[in-house]
């Protein structure tokens, strides 16, 4: 999707992004918000987080930039999409604060996540219904690549608890895919 | 190995762990080796969702943002005593320096503000508990950071005291939820945030 505008955004404009020029940076952001806005919105549970996270995300790109060392080609990608993830993952801690005060606030909406009735779901029907970790570790493992250690390190967990997350997450997605087999 | 697999052990084989017992299992299982093909087919359906398009266009609040910090540090660095002077102006009530007055859109914004701090500070609370050893790099952010905020919260308490609530008031509060969503950041992940 973004290799178009991603090879358009050549050394030098990285450069002039790290001496704080704005149309610079603007031009990093142009060429990243589609891939920064997906990853937050596939690990968030809603949109509006998934923008949150989004403009967090950047913020820390500009400020951070000049002190981005990489140079092969991804690097800078890889380097953003972290910092995103790092933005994403604290987000959903932080929902669940939100979430606690919700609770002690109306008296509690609890399970309201997890109503699946044996309904065959799309997939991304299905990944919105997992708890917000096992999306975020299913996400971040399966689909961007990241290890079971990377993951424990950016969640401040072990890799144990990243596996078993993987783990639930894939019995989940099975069964609201209608996937229950043989087995 | 008499059973099928659970998910975790095909998981495992397919991540390159699986033990020797799993994979003779999986070699001669119809219905497991079936399980572990829909787990790469369930992956690549993952992998192949479409890309989205943000809804709105963040680019402008992020550059008023990062604008509003610069302005700030400028002031920050070139002018402390014309800050002491609004201070004392401020607190003494002289007409004007308080701008607008109170505004109950800024006061909201302070609310939410505070409450968003409130929160942060929560997780930092949790995630200062749970972290292990930082080097000396990491530290002097964590140590830098603290400072930051420490100037803040000296600054909100000077105006607080000073009467209604101000845009000036919002802007500490908003630089300190900043500052601390850094501080969670680099407890978090030091290595995005003093290695590179
Ligand atoms: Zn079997």
């Amino acid at each position: 999707m973004a290799d178009i505008t991603l090879a358009a955004l050549d050394d030098m404009a990285v450069h002039r992004a790290k001496s704080g020029d704005l149309a610079a940076l603007e031009r990093v952001y142009r060429a990243y918000e589609g891939t920064v806005y997906t990853l937050a919105r596939r690990m968030c549970r809603s949109p509006e987080d998934a923008e949150e996270v989004m403009q967090e995300t950047f913020l820390e790109v500009c400020r951070s930039i000049r002190k981005f060392r990489g140079t092969g080609p991804g690097s800078l990608t890889a380097w953003i999409k972290r910092i995103a993830s790092s933005k994403a993952l604290i987000r959903i801690r932080y929902e669940k604060y939100r979430e606690t005060e919700a609770l002690q606030e109306d008296g509690g909406w609890a399970g309201r996540r997890d109503g699946d009735a044996g309904l065959q779901l799309d997939l991304e029907a299905a990944l919105r219904q997992l708890s917000d970790t096992s999306r975020a570790v299913v996400w971040l493992h399966d689909v961007e690549g990241y290890t079971h250690e990377e993951i424990a390190e950016q969640m401040g967990k072990t890799v144990s608890f990243s596996k078993s997350q993987l783990s639930r997450a894939h019995a989940r997605l099975r069964k609201m895919l209608g996937e229950e087999a043989q087995c | 190995m008499l059973r099928h697999c659970t998910i975790a052990e095909l998981l495992d084989l397919r991540g390159g762990e699986g033990s020797a017992a799993v994979r003779t299992h999986v070699d001669e299982c119809d219905a497991c080796r079936a399980e572990l093909d829909r787990l790469h087919q369930r992956v690549a359906a993952l992998k192949a969702l479409p890309s989205l398009t943000p809804p709105r266009d963040r680019w402008p609040v992020v550059r008023d943002a990062l604008t509003r910090s610069r302005r700030r540090r400028w002031q920050r660095a070139g002018g402390a005593a014309l800050a002491a002077a609004a201070a004392l102006a401020l607190m003494v009530g002289i007409p004007g320096v308080r701008g607008a007055g109170p505004d109950i859109a800024i006061a909201q914004e302070v609310d939410e503000l505070k409450r968003e701090s409130h929160q942060l500070e929560q997780v930092l609370h949790e995630v200062e508990q749970e972290r292990r050893v930082v080097n000396g790099m990491v530290l002097t952010v964590i140590v830098d950071l603290e400072d930051r905020i420490a100037v803040i919260d000296a600054g909100i308490a000077t105006v607080q005291t000073a009467g209604p609530v101000t845009a000036q008031l919002r802007d500490l509060w908003e630089e300190r939820v900043i500052l601390v969503n850094q501080l969670v950041a680099t407890h978090v992940q030091p290595a995005a945030y003093a290695g590179h």
